[in-house]
């Protein structure tokens, strides 16, 4: 699964930005169409329950995603095929 | 299931500010919602006036969407007449205990068997920043142009008080822990009240120096002190700084309660 950010939802408050332990949120830089900053996603590939909500069957912390005040956060499934990053950690 | 499941996707983003803290107290009650497993046709969320109140348009199940100051009384009505629903009320600071503060403190005193979450914002937001019951003292709005000179209320000591069976105080950066409180308020018989401490970047935020609305979450995450913490500070005669905001469990109890399932 790989962590996204809705575009069409997110207002770009930051407040994702300060509950992650992995820093993963970062404040953005630029407006997007809409002229909302939104977050840019540093190695999200790191994010735990990306990793292993399929494992374990639920999520693993989530905090971004209970802050967001505008529901913007989700993990969505690859596509079939779909090149993917792996995280290890040791 | 999860919490994302009692959204309703098509009326989504929602009218709130960028930043506000509303929709995280929306999060945190349906998660804990969603883990007591209620069926959505068994759940109803009742609110009154305000952006507060606006969450229940959000959300799937039946709603009230009633007058302001009137949520408890729309929810009392529908306990008595159909005990087996589960109802959760959403209201605002100013909606709750300015002008719904009568029917605040007789739900209490009755301990009918309702969830109630307030969005306490410390402002009245919908209609452009006036001072609330609890804006604390010094703090700017349109209405205490040179800060407010009135003490403000403790909504969870009211409830507790009044005769709420559970009362409990978070914030908007305690995401776990508010839900946490609001699946605790949804299991006791009687009236639960859960008290959300929230940012409103655009009226209370920008007038009181929380110019981002990270600024004031950063400011409940700094200034929050566990309940237990602060009683036994001050059994030991210790001083407690007087911008504490006091969180956690401030009543628990099993009095008699009205409207509870049998
Ligand atoms: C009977 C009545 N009086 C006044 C109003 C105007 N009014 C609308 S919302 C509001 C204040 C809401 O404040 P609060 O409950 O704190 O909610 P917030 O918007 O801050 O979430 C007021 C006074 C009204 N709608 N109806
Ligand atoms: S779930 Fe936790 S670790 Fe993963 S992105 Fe969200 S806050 Fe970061
Ligand atoms: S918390 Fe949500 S709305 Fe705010 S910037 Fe992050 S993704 Fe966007
Ligand atoms: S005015 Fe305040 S409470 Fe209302 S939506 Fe905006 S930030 Fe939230």
């Amino acid at each position: 699964m790989k962590l996204s950010i809705d575009e069409k939802r997110c207002k770009g408050c930051n407040l994702c930005t300060m509950v992650c332990p992995y820093r993963i949120f970062r404040p953005g830089k630029t407006p997007n169409e809409r002229g909302i900053v939104i977050p840019v996603l540093d190695r999200p590939e790191r994010c735990p329950n990306a990793r292993l909500q399929p494992l374990y069957g639920r999520t693993l912390c989530g905090m971004c995603q209970m802050i967001c005040p505008d529901q913007a956060i989700s993990w969505v499934e690859e596509k079939p095929g779909e090149k993917k990053k792996v995280a290890i950690e040791f | 299931m999860t919490f994302t499941d009692w959204l309703r996707a098509d009326r989504l983003p929602h009218i709130y500010c960028a930043g506000c803290g509303n929709g995280t107290v929306i999060n945190c009650t349906l998660n804990a919602v969603d883990q007591m497993g209620w069926k959505k046709e068994e759940t109803v969320f009742v609110s009154g006036i305000g952006c507060s109140s606006r969450a229940p348009g959000y959300i799937v199940t039946d709603s009230l969407h009633t007058t302001h100051g009137r949520a408890l009384a729309f929810a009392t009505g529908i306990k008595m007449a159909n005990p087996a629903l589960n109802i959760v009320v959403f209201t605002g600071d100013g909606d709750l205990a300015a002008i719904g503060g009568n029917h605040f403190i007789h739900a209490c005193r009755r301990n009918i068997d309702l969830t109630v979450v307030c969005m306490n914002n410390m402002i009245y937001g919908m209609t452009g920043g006036q001072g609330s019951p609890t804006t604390p003292p010094g703090a700017l709005s349109t209405t205490t142009p040179y800060g407010s000179e009135e003490p403000a209320f403790d909504l969870c000591e009211l409830a507790a008080a009044a005769g709420a069976n559970y009362a409990a105080r978070w914030t908007s950066y305690h995401v776990k822990e508010l839900t946490h409180a609001v699946l605790a308020g949804l299991r006791t018989p009687g009236f639960s009240f859960i008290e959300a401490l929230v940012q409103c970047p655009t009226n209370y935020g920008r007038r009181n120096k929380f110019r981002q609305p990270l600024d004031q979450v950063e400011y409940f995450k700094t200034h929050g002190m566990l309940v237990e913490k602060v009683r036994r500070l001050h059994e030991e005669g210790r001083e407690i700084p007087p911008d504490t905001i006091v969180l956690g469990e401030l009543a628990r109890r099993n009095r008699p309660a009205m409207g509870v399932k049998r």
